[in-house]
């Protein structure tokens, strides 16, 4: 296989490969803790207590393969400092444990290099087709939440990538197989599972006349239930379910994040709040609800949880309708973002899940490179924030902008088309006016802490602005390219 | 075809009948014989897409049946239309691109035909190359310079988040503190006092422009926090933030001096070059690790002196010669080691002289004198009467030629270390003696650069005058400046192994544009690598080692340095360097398996020294070498001129000289890369095109 990777390949990898060791001592997020802790979790206790300990507040709180994952690399780390995986040994610090933890994740990202490698071989525009994949591996959202905040995402989504491989070729047996492994991996990617449910159920196990295949219904299943049975068996006979889905799903949270994830939560928050100031200076003819006002969050999971599946029911009929791997591409891509829309307790990185199909779609056609384009950059900026220190930010922004340059502007010179219709030409022109607006939002946004310290008597108390700016002008981008990417779905034959 | 162009080009440039093998147009048969289309380029532009290598040939389905897909209004104005134009499309890289980049007009006629030579030809090129390419081909070259230059912060930013000297070793730290403590001193104390307050805490020991340098970031510095710069009380500040300020002081420094005059080196030395050859020479000097990893690193300002330094000689090689005294005078008045430069440079400008004949080689050495006296009296101003006493001139001085130190303090891999080895000089002979001998050796050493220069100058006084500097002195004047540097880093007095990076330099210069198989790039990467791996104990003392693995591998990749080489076709190099490669693992294998036995705590670093100094001296040996064989091609080049008057041409026909006389020249485009781009650019359909347009 070796023999077939290219001299650009093997370019791409060696840079990013010397890029990533350069980013060993950049700041780490507490999830950096949190994975050391797993690891010392599944060396040192039986599997019986690894969903009980509360050694640390890090408790585990992924699925099962992806303890079993963290066991696997708990091996190698015992022989390099056996201090990594002291259960007590909280906030351990040093090189060994840094680099160590980095390199895990950069040696696990080659899942991700080798299906983006695939994903080159046997398309009839290699070259676009290229671009595309080291576009994604080198995206800007892997090295931030990656690569300077810390997981293991490089890895799952190189999961993901396989199992949507393998539909392309095909083989969507081995599609449902790679999808249900992810899904035990890190259960977020549920997001997707209604696509994926829909194409199975219509591709595979009916033929395309629509009578049922009850024998490759059973098969499908079998094989799901066998890998849920390998990652939940042992805690299925030690009784620890429910235990285990407490940790999973912990219902107890707000409806957005500490920081607003760019959805449509956030603009409703935002419009809310305007509202409330609104009628507080005017007099409000109405009551408001006291305990509701002082909360930052409201709304309960159940209507955000029915809004999500109106909003995908639509694509997934329209999937049904059209049961090939491009329309199952593109409802995937819908069906993480709706949830990422209207999802309960977003986290802002789980934009990834939207941005990395979406990817896929890029070189489409212009339309779809355009919602890309918009997808991306407003969700690669709503990440940002995740990195707070500021020699941090410099190297996101830096990269970011690097990356922007090289990957659109190749793209835009093959796919541009000229628009043809009035209204085309308007809304193409207010998108370039937002995708340059996000310089301006940058440069808002660095000054806002050095404006507040000089004229604000308490420069604590607008520290939320940057935060709130960016979180709202990618939520308005973010959403325009759902709706975007929603139309040109259901319109397209 | 020539019937085609030939018409439109011969009148206006005769020169172009020289070339052999046409390019881009190469393809035109292909479609003549097809009889259904028309020989017009422009009607098939719009719709060229790129198309799968697999296809058998003749059979196009796109191109023989276009499909209008874009408004016709944009047709001949669009970016894609336009950009196949003039993108080079020359036979050899097309082979490939069937494979690569997005595949261009000519490449039809290649595609399958892909021969086992280009694949090795592509194979050599290196990523800066292979970018370059793809960065063209996809019609955002005019992205280049700003991804390149984004790029290089992007890497020099990481670079610095690492430690650097002395970090969190009180009470003494280390050149980060030094340079943290100048800035205090200088925005504290009245100028005489600079070179004389406190010398024991890291007393200044540059000359003057380094402590203006130091006042100046100094001062913004305490605009921001005083506290990181008040006198006494801010020994051994380190916090975050000063560390990020101190880091962009370095970063803006460089980007103000060192990356201004790597692009007008690849503009000005490369002017016959193409555009994309003179792009990957300044990703190559952008990227060169042994400079980043000191001064993002380990923390100096190095960059600012070399690239003063660099301006300088681009300035003497486009004849400004006062302005590149004056700026050569900057650099030795920033750091003093940029006299290892001054006998190549002396020598260079003396030649310039005498070349002049009586008359103007007077009146140039009287300006040149002036200009430099000048310079150094501006420097030193503050130090001199009326603005001090007569003395105070001798504190600065005697600060920057500190004499009293030893031959060599830490290990270095220059000859004395080396030998120090077996014969133990500190004892076998006084100081003064040693100060003498090591003197003499140098003296010796640096002979080819202190003559060459002058012999090269005084042989083309007997040729007929070219208005400009001749291309020959380019070649002379890098080799002379290796020469010389090398020279003293090998055996002059008080040596650190930092100092590597001075006669890295003109060796860097020399590979940037030189071919693959040329012994130019060959000993220059050698002595690159090797020059890295020779601060490797500085390296990890100072906890840099992850970013010298990332920056060895990120810059041997951008150029191409491959492990690969096959036996058959090795020769003394090759089989040289990988010795030396094999030894480098090696040691670093060794030193990660075992550490160092406790008897000899310093094995490491001796062995370190006793792998890296036999590579240094025949880097020098080579320096040697080639510039008695380019001294000597000055004369043949000179032949040459005489009949073709600086045209294109001569270059061509230089190297080949060159090449005959067995000079392994970087400077002369020898490879056909660069021929190649240069008869393209002169052939390419776009060319022919806008010719065309221009005549309507």
């Amino acid at each position: 296989m070796l023999v077939n990777v290219t001299s650009s390949e093997w370019d791409i990898l060696a840079f990013s490969t010397a890029f990533k060791l350069l980013l060993f001592p950049t700041y780490r997020s507490t999830d950096f803790e949190v994975h050391r802790n797993w690891l010392a979790i599944t060396h040192t206790l039986p599997i019986s207590q690894w969903y009980y300990d509360t050694t640390s507040e890090w408790t585990l709180d992924y699925p099962p393969f992806f303890a079993y994952f963290e066991k696997l690399l708990s091996i190698p780390a015992f022989f390099i400092d056996p201090r990594i995986l002291d259960l007590n040994n909280l906030n351990y610090s040093a090189w060994s444990v840094v680099a160590y933890q980095r390199t895990t994740v950069i040696l696990t990202e080659l899942v991700l290099a080798v299906v983006l490698f695939k994903f080159v071989r046997g398309v009839p525009d290699s070259n676009t087709q290229r671009l595309v994949s080291a576009s994604l591996f080198l995206h800007p959202g892997f090295l931030i939440v990656d690569h300077i905040h810390f997981q293991y995402n490089g890895f799952l989504f190189g999961i993901l990538l396989l199992s949507i491989l393998q539909a392309r070729h095909g083989n969507l047996l081995a599609s449902g197989f790679f999808f249900a492994v992810l899904l035990n991996f890190k259960h977020i990617y549920m997001y997707l599972a209604p696509a994926y449910f829909v194409y199975l159920l219509r591709a595979f196990c009916m033929s395309p006349q629509g009578s049922v295949l009850p024998s490759r219904f059973l098969v499908l299943a079998n094989v799901v239930i066998l890998v849920f049975v390998v990652s939940l068996g042992p805690f299925l006979l030690m009784g620890q379910i429910p235990q285990l889905l407490s940790r999973l799903f912990p219902f107890t949270r707000g409806l957005n994040h500490a920081y607003w994830a760019p959805n449509a939560w956030a603009l409703l928050t935002a419009a809310d709040r305007i509202l409330l100031q609104y009628a507080k200076r005017f007099g409000a003819s109405f009551s408001v609800d006291a305990s509701g006002v002082s909360s930052s969050s409201r709304g309960l999971p159940i209507h955000t949880f029915i809004i999500t599946i109106i909003f995908q029911s639509v694509f997934l009929v329209k999937l049904w309708r059209t049961a090939t791997y491009r329309s199952f591409l593109t409802a995937l891509t819908l069906c993480g973002y709706t949830s990422f829309m209207f999802g309960w307790h977003v986290h802002e990185k789980a934009i990834l899940l939207v941005l990395v199909p979406l990817s896929l779609l890029a070189a489409e056609n212009y339309a779809y490179f355009r919602t890309f384009m918009l997808a991306s950059t407003a969700g690669v900026v709503s990440l940002f924030p995740l990195l707070f220190t500021p020699a941090e930010k410099v190297i996101e922004v830096v990269y970011s902008l690097l990356w922007a340059i090289v990957v659109f502007g190749p793209l835009q010179q093959r796919l541009y088309e000229f628009p043809r219709s009035l209204p085309a030409v308007i809304v193409g022109s207010l998108e370039t006016m937002y995708l340059w607006g996000f310089l301006l939002l940058e440069v808002v946004v660095t000054l806002c802490p050095v404006i507040a310290k000089a004229v604000a008597p308490a420069p604590e108390k607008w520290e939320f602005l940057p935060l709130l700016l960016t979180s709202l002008y990618c939520a308005l981008g973010l959403t325009w390219a759902y709706f975007r990417l929603s139309f040109l779905y259901i319109m397209s034959k | 075809m020539d019937q085609v162009d030939s018409p439109i080009l011969l009148p206006q440039t005769p020169r172009r009948r020289t070339r052999h093998r046409t390019s881009s147009i190469a393809s035109q048969p292909t479609f003549r014989s097809d009889g259904s289309l028309k020989p017009s380029h422009r009607s098939l532009s719009p719709n060229m897409r790129p198309w799968p290598s697999s296809l058998p040939n003749g059979s196009y389905p796109e191109i023989l049946a276009p499909v209008p897909r874009r408004h016709h209004a944009l047709q001949p104005t669009t970016a894609l239309a336009d950009a196949w134009l003039r993108t080079p499309s020359p036979p050899l890289s097309l082979r490939g691109s069937g494979q690569h980049g997005h595949a261009s007009f000519g490449a039809v006629a290649f595609v399958g035909a892909a021969g086992k030579e280009s694949a090795v030809v592509q194979e050599e090129q290196g990523f800066g190359r292979r970018w370059l390419r793809w960065m063209h081909k996809n019609g955002v070259k005019h992205w280049v310079v700003p991804c390149t230059l984004l790029a290089s912060v992007l890497v020099r930013w990481c670079v610095g988040l690492g430690s650097y000297s002395g970090q969190g070793t009180p009470p003494m730290f280390g050149d980060y503190e030094a340079q943290r403590h100048w800035m205090e001193l200088t925005n504290h104390l009245p100028t005489r006092q600079w070179y004389t307050y406190d010398l024991q805490y890291w007393g200044l020991d540059y000359p003057p422009l380094t402590a203006y340098h130091s006042w100046l970031c100094g001062k913004i510095g305490s605009f921001i926090d005083p506290s990181w710069f008040a006198l006494d009380t801010s020994r051994g500040v380190e916090n975050p933030t000063s560390k990020l300020f101190m880091r962009s002081t370095v970063i803006l420094s460089d980007y103000a001096i060192y990356v201004p005059a790597a692009w007008l080196f690849t503009r000005v030395w490369h002017s016959d070059r193409s555009r994309r050859t003179q792009n990957g020479a300044l990703l190559t000097l952008l990227f060169h690790p042994a400079l980043l990893l000191i001064d993002f690193g380990h923390f100096q300002y190095n960059s600012v002196m070399l690239g003063l330094t660099l301006l300088a000689a681009t300035s003497f090689i486009s004849g400004r010669d006062l302005l590149g005294a004056f700026l050569f005078t900057f650099s030795l008045g920033f750091k003093q080691m940029a006299l290892y430069y001054a006998p190549a440079v002396g020598s260079y400008l003396i030649g310039k002289c005498l070349y002049l004949g009586p008359r103007d080689g007077a009146q140039l050495f009287v300006r040149l004198a002036i200009v430099t006296a000048g310079t150094f009296l501006l420097l030193f101003l503050p130090f001199l009467p009326p603005f001090a006493a007569a003395s105070a001139i001798l504190d600065p001085i005697t600060r920057i030629f500190p004499f009293n130190r030893g031959i060599f303090e830490d290990k270095v891999a220059n000859f004395w270390c080396a030998t120090n080895v077996i014969v133990k000089w500190k004892l076998w002979t006084t100081q003064s003696a040693l100060m003498r001998l090591s003197a003499l050796f140098t003296l010796v050493g640096f002979l080819g650069a202190a003559i060459a220069p002058i012999r090269a100058w005084l042989r083309l006084r007997n040729q007929e005058r070219a208005t400009g500097v001749p291309s020959v002195m380019r070649t002379v004047l890098l080799l002379a400046l290796l020469n010389s540097s090398m020279s003293f880093f090998l055996f002059s007095f008080q040596v650190h192994e930092k100092t590597i990076l001075l006669p890295l330099l003109p060796l860097t210069l020399l590979l940037s544009t030189a071919p693959h198989d040329s012994p130019t790039f060959k000993v220059g990467v050698l002595t690159n690598n090797v020059g890295i791996f020779s601060m490797w104990p500085l390296l990890r003392k100072d906890g840099l080692g992850t970013q010298y693995v990332a920056l060895s591998l990120l810059w041997n990749r951008l150029i191409g340095h491959g492990p690969y080489v096959s036996l058959r076709k090795a020769t003394f190099l090759d089989a040289f360097t990988w010795a030396a490669y094999l030894g480098c693992a090696l040691l670093h294998l060794l030193e990660f398996a075992c550490g160092p036995p406790a008897r000899y705590p310093d094995l490491f670093p001796v062995l370190n020294v006793l792998l890296c100094t036999p590579v240094f001296l025949f880097a020098w040996l080579w320096s040697i070498k080639s510039i008695i064989e380019a001294r000597w091609t000055a004369g043949g080049v000179s032949v040459v001129e005489r009949k073709e008057k600086r045209t294109s041409l001569d270059r061509v026909i230089s190297s080949e000289s060159l090449g005959a006389g067995g000079v392994s020249s970087g400077l002369a485009p020898l490879d056909f890369d660069g021929v190649r781009n240069r008869r393209e650019k002169a052939t390419s359909l776009g060319y022919e095109f806008s010719s065309r347009r221009g005549a309507n």
